[in-house]
C-alpha cells in the first residue's frame, strides 16, 4: 500500500512538472521569437561594470526589437561552457559573453553551436568566424577624451596617468591617446602642459601591484601633478584612491569608475569608457536583421559624467569636450596614436 | 510528512545507527524544508515558486519531455542526438559532483579521526597544479601509463600538503585547524606564483598549457557532455574509503583515536602515526578532486581555479554524517543544486544566490536536528554520536 501511495505521489509531482514546463518557457526555436541570452564574467549582473553594461544593452533590445532577454551569472570559470550551453540548448539566438576570459569558451561553444550568434564583449578574433563577433573599443579615442580634458582641468599644467605594461596593446592605446588628448588640448588653448605616463612593466603583477599604483601616484603628485588617470586593473584603481584621498583630480577607466570606486568618486573627474551597452545593443540588431558581421565590430569610446564635480567643470571645457568626441566619432578628428606600440 | 522509503534493517555503520531509511530522514526533510524556505525567499525576489523549481528540477535532471522525444528517435531513427541532448543536465549534475564527493571525503575521514581538515581548498589547488604538470609536461607516454601518473601525482601533491599540518600536529601539538588554514594561503599564493610564472603558457592569461590527450580522463559522450571517468573513480574512491573505515584494522584503529584518543593510546595504538596517516590521506583525497578537474573537465588550470569546493567540502562531510556513503549523496545534491541552479536563472529569472541560501540552511538543519526532529514531530532516536573535531591541545 505505502509503496503504491508513493508512486502515485511521484507521478502526481512528475506530472506537475511537466505541465509547468511547457508552459514557463518561450520557445526561441520559432522565428518569430528572438532570444538574447547573456552569460556574466565571474561576478554579477549588477556589478556596475562590464556585466551590467552589457546587460542593459540586451534589456534595450528587449524594448526596442522586442527580444526576449536572460541572464546566467556565473559562479565558477568552469561553468562558461556550461552557461553558454544552457542558452544554445534552448535555441536563443544570440548569446552574448562578457570579458577577455571568456574568449576560449566563446570559441568552443561557436564551434558547436554554429546556429547560434555570439558576441563576445571586450574579446578580440584573432581569425574571422561567421558566427562570432567580438566588441572591441577605440581605446585610443577613450585616452584622448580624457586627456584633453585633464589638460584642460589642470591648474599646475602637469598631468599623470598610471598604467599597466605599454606592450599590452589596449593599454598602449589608452596611455598614448591620453597624451596625444593631452596635446590637443594644449594647442586649442595655446598652453603647455606637461604628462607623465607611467606603464607598469610586464610582470606577473602588472595589474595587481597595489604598491607601485599607490607609490607611483603619490611621486607624481609630489613632482607637481594634480589630475591623475589610472587605467590597469587593481594597479590603475590604487594610483585613483591614493591620488582621490590626497586630494587630486582622478580619473577612472572602461567604465563609469565613479560608481565602482566610491573612495575615489568626490574628486573623480571622468572616466575613459567603453560603451559598451550601444555596442552590444547594435550587433543585437544586426543578427536581428540577418546581418551578423563576425570578425570584429569596433564599438564607440566616450568619457563619463562629471558626478560630484559637474559645477567645478567650466562651461568651455564641457562645450570642447563634445566637440572633441563629436570629431572624433565623425572621423574629422584623429587620435594618432598607433594601434600598438611600434 | 513522513519518510516513505523502506527501511531495510540493513546496519549502516556510523551513519548515526539506527536503520538506514531513520539515518536519511532528517537529512531529507532539512532538504524539502529549506527548499520551502527558499520559496519564501524566491517569492520575495519577486519570482514564480513553481517556476523556479520545476526549472531547477529541469536544469538537475534534464526535461522529461525530452527524455521521451529522445527515446522515441532513438527507436525510429537510431539517432542519438535527441537523447543526447535530454541528459545533457542530468550528466552536468554529475560533472559537478564529482569534485564534491573527493573532497568531502577528504573532510570526513579527517572528522572520523577528529581532525578538522580546512585545508582541503588547499590540497584541491595543489592537486591541480601537480596533475596538470604531469599532464602537459611529459609527452610521448601511453596512456596507460601517463593518466594513473597524473592521477598519482594530484594525489602526492594533497598529501603532501596534508602531512605537514598532520606532522605538527602529532610532533608538536600544533592545532591543525590554524595549519591547515596556512597552508592553504601558501598554496593559493603559490598557484598564483606559479601560474603567472614557471606553470603559465604562451599569452597573457594565467593559465596552464593545456595537458597531453593521454592524461585525461575518458569521457563517454560527445561534446558538450563532459561527463568522464572521474565520476566512476570518485564512486569507487568512496567505496575503498568505507571498506579501509569499517573493514579494516587500521580504519578501526583511526576511529578509535577519533573516538578517544587516550583510550586508544591505552590500548596501544599510535597516535602519532594515525594523525599523520589520516593527513597524508585526507590530502590526497583533496588533491584527487584538483586532479579529476584538471583531467576530466578542465584540461588545464587557471587563477581562481575553485570556487571553494574544499570549503564546500566541510559542509558536506557534515551532511553526510562522516560516512563515506553519506558524502555521496550530500555530494549528488550539491551537485544538483547547483547545476541545476543554471537553468533556474536561465529561464526563471531566480538569481543563483538562491541556490546558496538553500545549501545554507540545509546544513543549518543538519547540523542543528533537533528544529527538523521539533518541526515534524519526529520521535527523537538515540544517536551514536561521531566526535567531529577536538579542541586545542591533546
Amino acid at each position: 500500500m505505502r509503496t503504491l501511495q508513493a508512486a502515485r505521489a511521484g507521478w502526481f509531482i512528475a506530472a506537475l512538472f511537466l505541465s509547468a514546463c511547457v508552459s514557463a518557457t518561450p520557445d526561441c526555436a520559432s522565428k518569430d521569437v528572438f532570444c538574447v541570452g547573456l552569460v556574466t564574467n565571474i561576478g554579477k549582473i549588477n556589478d556596475k561594470s562590464f556585466n551590467q553594461s552589457a546587460w542593459e544593452g540586451g534589456v534595450q533590445s528587449q524594448r526596442e526589437l522586442g527580444s526576449q532577454v536572460q541572464y546566467i551569472e556565473t559562479v565558477d570559470p568552469k561553468d562558461y561552457d556550461k552557461n553558454i550551453a544552457t542558452f544554445a540548448d534552448e535555441n536563443y539566438d544570440v548569446i552574448v559573453t562578457v570579458g577577455f576570459s571568456m574568449s576560449e569558451a566563446t570559441l568552443k561553444a561557436a564551434g558547436l553551436y554554429p546556429k547560434v550568434n555570439f558576441i563576445g564583449v571586450d574579446q578580440f578574433q584573432d581569425e574571422e568566424i561567421p558566427n562570432v563577433t567580438g566588441l572591441i573599443f577605440p581605446e585610443d579615442q577613450a585616452g584622448f577624451l580624457v586627456g584633453a580634458l585633464a589638460a584642460m582641468m589642470s591648474k599646475t599644467h602637469q598631468i599623470g596617468a598610471v598604467c599597466g605594461p605599454d606592450v599590452i596593446p589596449p593599454i598602449w592605446r589608452f596611455g598614448e591617446g591620453y597624451r596625444a588628448g593631452a596635446a590637443y588640448a594644449d594647442s586649442l588653448q595655446s598652453a603647455a602642459t606637461k604628462v607623465l605616463i607611467a606603464y607598469h612593466e610586464n610582470n606577473d603583477i602588472a595589474f595587481t601591484d597595489v604598491e607601485w599604483g599607490a607609490e607611483t601616484a603619490k611621486s607624481m603628485m609630489d613632482q607637481g601633478v594634480d589630475v591623475i588617470f589610472g587605467c590597469g586593473g587593481v594597479t590603475g584603481n590604487s594610483a585613483i584612491t591614493t591620488a582621490a584621498g590626497a586630494g587630486a583630480y582622478v580619473i577612472g577607466v572602461d567604465t563609469d569608475q565613479y560608481l565602482t570606486l566610491p573612495e575615489a568618486a568626490p574628486r573623480m573627474l571622468s572616466s575613459a569608457m567603453k560603451l559598451i551597452t550601444p555596442g552590444v545593443l547594435n550587433l543585437i540588431r544586426l543578427a536581428r536583421e540577418g546581418n551578423f558581421p563576425g570578425g570584429n565590430h569596433l564599438g564607440e569610446a566616450g568619457y563619463a559624467p562629471y558626478h560630484d564635480l559637474e559645477s567645478e567643470v567650466p562651461a568651455d571645457v564641457k562645450e570642447i569636450m563634445e566637440e572633441i568626441k563629436a570629431g572624433l566619432f565623425d572621423g574629422s578628428l584623429e587620435t594618432g596614436v598607433p594601434s600598438t606600440k611600434p | 510528512m513522513t519518510e516513505k522509503k523502506k527501511s531495510k534493517s540493513k546496519s549502516s555503520e556510523g551513519i548515526g545507527g539506527g536503520s538506514l531509511g531513520e539515518a536519511l530522514r532528517v537529512p531529507a526533510l532539512a532538504v524539502l524544508t529549506g527548499l520551502i524556505i527558499g520559496a519564501i525567499a524566491i517569492v520575495a525576489s519577486g519570482s514564480n515558486v513553481f517556476e523556479a523549481y520545476s526549472a531547477l528540477f529541469i536544469g538537475a535532471f534534464g526535461d522529461p519531455v525530452r527524455f521521451f522525444s529522445g527515446f522515441q528517435q532513438l527507436f525510429t531513427t537510431g539517432e542519438t542526438a535527441g537523447l543526447l541532448r535530454a541528459i545533457y543536465p542530468f550528466t552536468e549534475s554529475l560533472v559537478t559532483a564529482t569534485p564534491y564527493i573527493f573532497a568531502g571525503l577528504s573532510v570526513a575521514l579527517g572528522f572520523r579521526c577528529g581532525l578538522f581538515n580546512i585545508g582541503a581548498e588547499g590540497q584541491f589547488f595543489i592537486g591541480a597544479l601537480c596533475s596538470a604538470f604531469v599532464g602537459y609536461s611529459i609527452v610521448g607516454l601511453p596512456a596507460y601509463i601517463h593518466l594513473p601518473l597524473a592521477l598519482l601525482a594530484g594525489a602526492a601533491g594533497g598529501a603532501l600538503w596534508g602531512i605537514v599540518p598532520g606532522y605538527l600536529k602529532a610532533r608538536f601539538g600544533a592545532h591543525e585547524v590554524v595549519n591547515t588554514i596556512m597552508m592553504n594561503w601558501i598554496a593559493f599564493r603559490l598557484s598564483d606564483w606559479l601560474l603567472n610564472g614557471p606553470m603559465k603558457a604562451s599569452g597573457f592569461r594565467p593559465v596552464t598549457p593545456n595537458i597531453e590527450h593521454t592524461a585525461e580522463l575518458p569521457r563517454f559522450f560527445p561534446d558538450p557532455l563532459r561527463l568522464n571517468w572521474g565520476f566512476i573513480l570518485a564512486l569507487i574512491v568512496a567505496y575503498v574509503l568505507y571498506w579501509f573505515l569499517f573493514k579494516t584494522t587500521l580504519g578501526f584503529e583511526i576511529r578509535s583515536v577519533g573516538a578517544n584518543p587516550d583510550a586508544a593510546r591505552y590500548a596501544g595504538m599510535n597516535i602519532i602515526r594515525n594523525f599523520v596517516l589520516v593527513m597524508a590521506l585526507a590530502g590526497g583525497l583533496a588533491g584527487l578532486a584538483g586532479a579529476s578537474q584538471v583531467l576530466g573537465v578542465d584540461h588545464w588550470v587557471g587563477q581562481g581555479f575553485s570556487a571553494g569546493y574544499g570549503f564546500d567540502a566541510i559542509a558536506l562531510a557534515l551532511l553526510g554524517k562522516s560516512h563515506p556513503f553519506g558524502v555521496v549523496l550530500a555530494a549528488l545534491l550539491f551537485g544538483f543544486l547547483r547545476s541545476g541552479a543554471t537553468r533556474m536563472q536561465s529561464m526563471a529569472g531566480v538569481p543563483i544566490d538562491i541556490i546558496s541560501i538553500i545549501q545554507g540552511l540545509v546544513i543549518i538543519f543538519i547540523a542543528a536536528p533537533a528544529i527538523i526532529r521539533w518541526l515534524y514531530r519526529l520521535k527523537s532516536v538515540k544517536v551514536e554520536e561521531t566526535v567531529l573535531t577536538r579542541g586545542w591541545g591533546k
